[in-house]
Parts: C-alpha cells; structure tokens; sequence
C-alpha cells in the first residue's frame, strides 16, 4: 500500500486471515451458483427504469437550482485553491498535508462520495469550472470546440490518464513530494483543458479521468438521473446496467481493478524481495509488474468473454464491451477493502494537517489538534469488512453478467454462455481475497 | 420488482451472514493471541552492499510484546518504523537498536531512508 511522504503514517491492514479468505471464497461460489440459478430468467436492469422512484420535489429542486451548481462549483474551486497553497507555498516536508489530500482525501475519498451521491466529481471539477469561466469571459459556448469529438476516442483518454495517475500512486518515485505531485497535476490540468478547448466541455466526461472514475463508480449509488433527467431513487444494479457501451470502457475499468490488485502483490514479502535483491532499479520493475498484473487482468477477461460469446452464440466481438459494467462493482469492492483503513486513519491525519498547509503552526480551519482515532475497529472487523464488501461485490458483478447475458445470448444457449463469466467472477474474486491474504 | 428485490436482499443477508461467521472465528482467533508473552522479540538484520540479510520477509509479534531491533548497516543511513515512527541513526559496521512495545495491531514496514530498502514487515496481532 501506499506509505506517504518521508516515512510518515505507515499502519497497514494486517493480512486477512487465511480462513476468512476461504470462507469469503466459498461464499462467493455457493452466491454465484444461486444468483445464477434461481434469480431471474430474464432480462431486468436498466430498462425504463419504471421501479425508480423519483427523488422528493424539495431535493429535487434544490439540485437542479443554477445557484446549487454554482454552489458545488465554486466549492471545488475553493477547494482547488486551498489545496495549491500547500502544494506550491508549503514546505517538502511529511507535516504538508498535500500528498495526502492528493492520494487520500481525493483519490480514494471518491470512492464513497461517489457510491453516495453519484458521479459528484463531474460537479466539483475545477477545471472544468475554470474552462466554463473562460467560454463565459469569452462569450463562447462551452460546449463547442474547434472540432466534434470523435466517436472512436470512448473513454480511452480516462483509461490512459487512470494509467497515468495508478503509475505515479504505486511506482513513481518520489510521489509524495512536493516537485513530482505539482509537475504530474500541471501536466494532467495542461491536458485535459487543451482537450476541452479542442473538443468543448464534452472531453471531460469521457476523457477526465477522475470523472470518468467518479461516474463509474456513482454508477452504483442509490440516487441517479433517469434517461429523461428526472432525479430518481434506484437500484444501484439499473445504474451500473445503464453504463452504455464505448471505445475504451474495458480497458478502464480493467485498469482499476488490475491497479489494484498490483497495489496488494507490490507489498507482499515475495515481491519486495525480487525488487531489493535483482539490482533492476525499483521504478522500472515496478512499471513492468502493474503492466504485467493489468495486462493479466484483462487477458482473463477477453478470453472468458470471447468463450462466453461463442458458447452463448452472440455476435463476435461484442460481449467485452457489453460486460464491461459488471467488473465495476468487483474493482469498487476490492477498492473499499483495500483502501477502507487508509482513508480512516490517514483521512483523519490529513484533516488535521490540513489547517496548517505552510507548517508554521498555524489552526486555519480548527481541526490542527485533531488525533487519530480508529474508531473502536479491530483487526477482526477490518477483515470482516474486507471480506463482505469483495462478496458484495463478487455477487453484484455476477447479477449484472447474468442479466446482460440473457439480453445478449439467445434464449437455448444462454445458460452455456454464462458459465465462462462465473468463472472470471470466481476467478477475480478469489484472487482478490488471496492478494488480500498474502499481502 | 419486488420479488427481485426480495431476493437480492436474501442474497446479500446469505453473503452477511457468511462473512458473521467469519468474522466470529477470526475474533476467536484474535482472543487467543491478546496473552502477550513477556519475552522481547529481537530482530537483527544486516545491510551490505544493499543486501538485506535476513531478507525481506513478516516477523510476527503478539500485541504488548516488546521488540528490539538491531540494524547493522554497510553504509551511513537512517532506519525507521512505520506507524511507530521509531527510527535509528545508522554509522557504517556500527549495530544500532531500536525498542518499543508493539501497542497497536496492524502491519508496519520497517526500512532505511537513504537506500530505500525495506528490512522487514513488522506484523502485531
């Protein structure tokens, strides 16, 4: 796992037991035989969305209040701000809180943010606040670049700006400094607002990685838009479903959970050791195992798809990226286990360092006396937690295979179709749970 | 819908309940280790030529114990314990220590500053 800036703030998970790893392993096989079976023979999610209830007038109207927007707006800006005058005023030093704004606050606080509330970071981003600003002073529409945005870029620019940021998350060296943190977010600001002054406010739904991450995982909140726009209460499973298919999609979130998973096997004891003892420097091997762990990831899930396609008799080539949305809820599952702790005590730490960004003793926002707390948990909840969210998700990403699969298989061979999908779950699942043991 | 939705939760209670159990064996499991035994746990490692010997590997300790490290370093460096925040000024060939009781539970790394090795992983239950 990450261990932030100079040595500071290095409690990790201890490694789940190996009965709660088989346990949760066993569970989630007897779940998937069952969801398979029993659950439905047709197909159910994200159709009309006819079961949504819609969300009550007050919120609603809240919501979709222009002062709200600018409201939300305005506070990512604020938040912006605040967060660059540790990065470029505060000293390099493990009491500036920005790397763990950055890694923590951020990165990982998306995660419930998103569940929550939905695909928030579309809402807060800066920058696309800061385009907006420009298209107004300007009297431009925002929406309109210089050119269209080409239907076959999809979401490949989240999936190499994800690639880039889990790069500089789990291998970059020095990635909690002042000097690499500031250079990689100047790049990614130069980027994506080129791409939005290019291809209009649009690019940074598709091409923004950490709107594109927020959205994936907001998928699965309770709360969402219809197709018509209306706000809605939903089944998290019709959100995730309506992820439509794009140029690109596959290649995201097999990052994120491949990501991930590299993030677990980076710490156990084999691996530190081949790093230490091969005399190849630290950052090069690191890059080629994320590569290589994300590169397997994906492998398995082409293959099993392709099987999946031919047993079940789609039409070639289409059950990948019809799949894509239910390796979302695995990876988000393996992102709570893995990152649940870390966002809990290192979330508060940061929180307390965040009222002093210059490190001059400073109490700007009252919370610089603040001590870490774990909140009563014990290492047998924390693994209980891990266990129960990677079910959780195992079972989530099975329903929604299951359900694409009757949509996309005819009626005689759908069942055959499905069985190569249940093994990548188990698969998945399994692995997830051994990475967790072992690391 | 209902009946869909019915289900899921039949689903995700069987899921709960799965996790309970586990969650029970890895408390009776925790139970068992809380009798801290008096003895110091002593770690020695040796860094030559960014070799670390005994290689990287998990030293477990029962919560309560105390532990004693003993870092011997062919070059000047700074050795440190996560989480703990206990470190060690390291001179060439000469044995420094490092003593604390391991208080809290988690898995900690410890390692060295300037040659960014990692000696060991620190696991208090």
């Amino acid at each position: 796992m990450l261990t932030l800036a100079h040595g500071i703030g290095g409690r990790q998970d201890l490694p789940i037991p190996f009965v709660a790893a088989l346990i949760g392993a066993v569970v989630a096989l007897l779940v998937s035989f069952a969801g398979l079976g029993v659950l439905w023979t047709e197909p159910r999610l994200a159709g009309a969305l006819q079961y949504a209830r819609p969300v009550a007038a007050g919120i609603r109207g809240l919501v979709n209040a222009a002062a709200w927007r600018w409201a939300v707006r305005v506070a990512g800006l604020l938040a912006a701000a605040y967060f660059c005058v540790g990065l470029l005023f505060g000293p390099d030093r493990a009491a500036n809180p920005t790397a763990g704004v950055f890694y923590v606050l951020f990165w990982v606080g998306l995660v419930p943010l998103s569940l929550l509330f939905g695909p928030v970071w579309r809402a807060l981003n800066p920058l696309r606040t800061l385009h907006l600003l420009a298209c107004a002073a300007l009297r431009r529409d925002p929406r309109r670049g210089m050119r269209p945005l080409p239907e076959g870029l999809g979401y490949w620019p989240a999936a190499a700006g994800l690639f880039a940021f889990t790069w500089l998350e789990l291998v970059g060296p020095e990635r909690a400094t002042l000097p690499v943190i500031g250079a990689w977010l100047a790049t990614y600001s130069v980027v994506m607002l080129a791409g939005a002054v290019v291809f209009g406010s649009g690019w940074f739904g598709k091409g923004d990685a950490f709107e594109a991450y927020s959205d994936l995982i907001g998928r699965l909140a309770p709360i969402g838009r219809n197709p018509d726009g209306a706000l809605t209460w939903r089944n998290p499973l019709d959100g995730m479903a309506g992820l439509e298919r794009a140029p690109g999609l596959v290649a995201l979130v097999v990052l994120l959970l491949g990501s991930t998973m590299y993030d677990s096997l980076s710490n156990a004891p084999i691996w530190v050791r081949f790093i230490q003892e091969s005399g190849i420097p630290a950052p090069v091997l690191g890059t080629a195992g994320l590569v290589v762990v994300i590169g397997l990831v994906l492998a398995a899930y082409l293959a099993t798809t392709a099987w999946a396609g031919r047993l079940g008799g789609a039409e070639p080539g289409r059950t990948a990226g019809e799949l894509a949305h239910s390796i979302v809820p695995i990876a988000v599952g393996y992102l709570i286990a893995h990152y649940f702790t870390l966002l809990l005590l290192e979330g508060q730490r940061t929180l307390a360092l965040l009222s002093d960004p210059l490190v001059v003793g400073a109490d700007w926002l009252g919370t610089a006396g603040w001590t870490v707390s774990a909140a009563g948990l014990s290492p047998a909840s924390i693994a209980m937690l891990q266990v129960t969210v990677i079910i959780v998700g195992h079972v989530m990403g099975t329903v929604l295979a299951h359900d694409r699969a009757l949509a996309l298989f005819p009626r005689r061979t759908a069942v055959m179709g499905q069985i190569p999908l249940l093994v990548l779950m188990v698969v998945y699942t399994v692995t997830g749970l051994m990475l967790l043991f072992a690391a | 819908m209902r009946l869909f939705a019915s289900r899921i939760r039949l689903l995700a209670t069987g899921a709960l309940l799965g996790a309970t159990l586990l969650g029970a064996s890895a408390c009776g499991g925790a139970d068992a280790g809380a009798s801290a035994p008096a003895t110091v746990k002593e770690i020695a490692v040796t860094i030559k030529g960014r070799a670390v010997t005994p290689p990287p590997g998990r030293v477990e300790v029962a919560k309560g114990q105390k532990v004693k490290i003993t870092v011997t370093s062919d070059v000047a460096d700074e050795a440190h314990v996560h989480g703990y925040d206990k470190g060690a000024d390291l001179q060439p060939g000469t044995p420094a220590t490092i003593e604390f009781v391991a208080d809290q539970t988690g898995l900690f790394e410890a390692e060295t500053h300037e040659q960014e090795l990692q000696l060991f992983q620190l696991v208090v239950r």
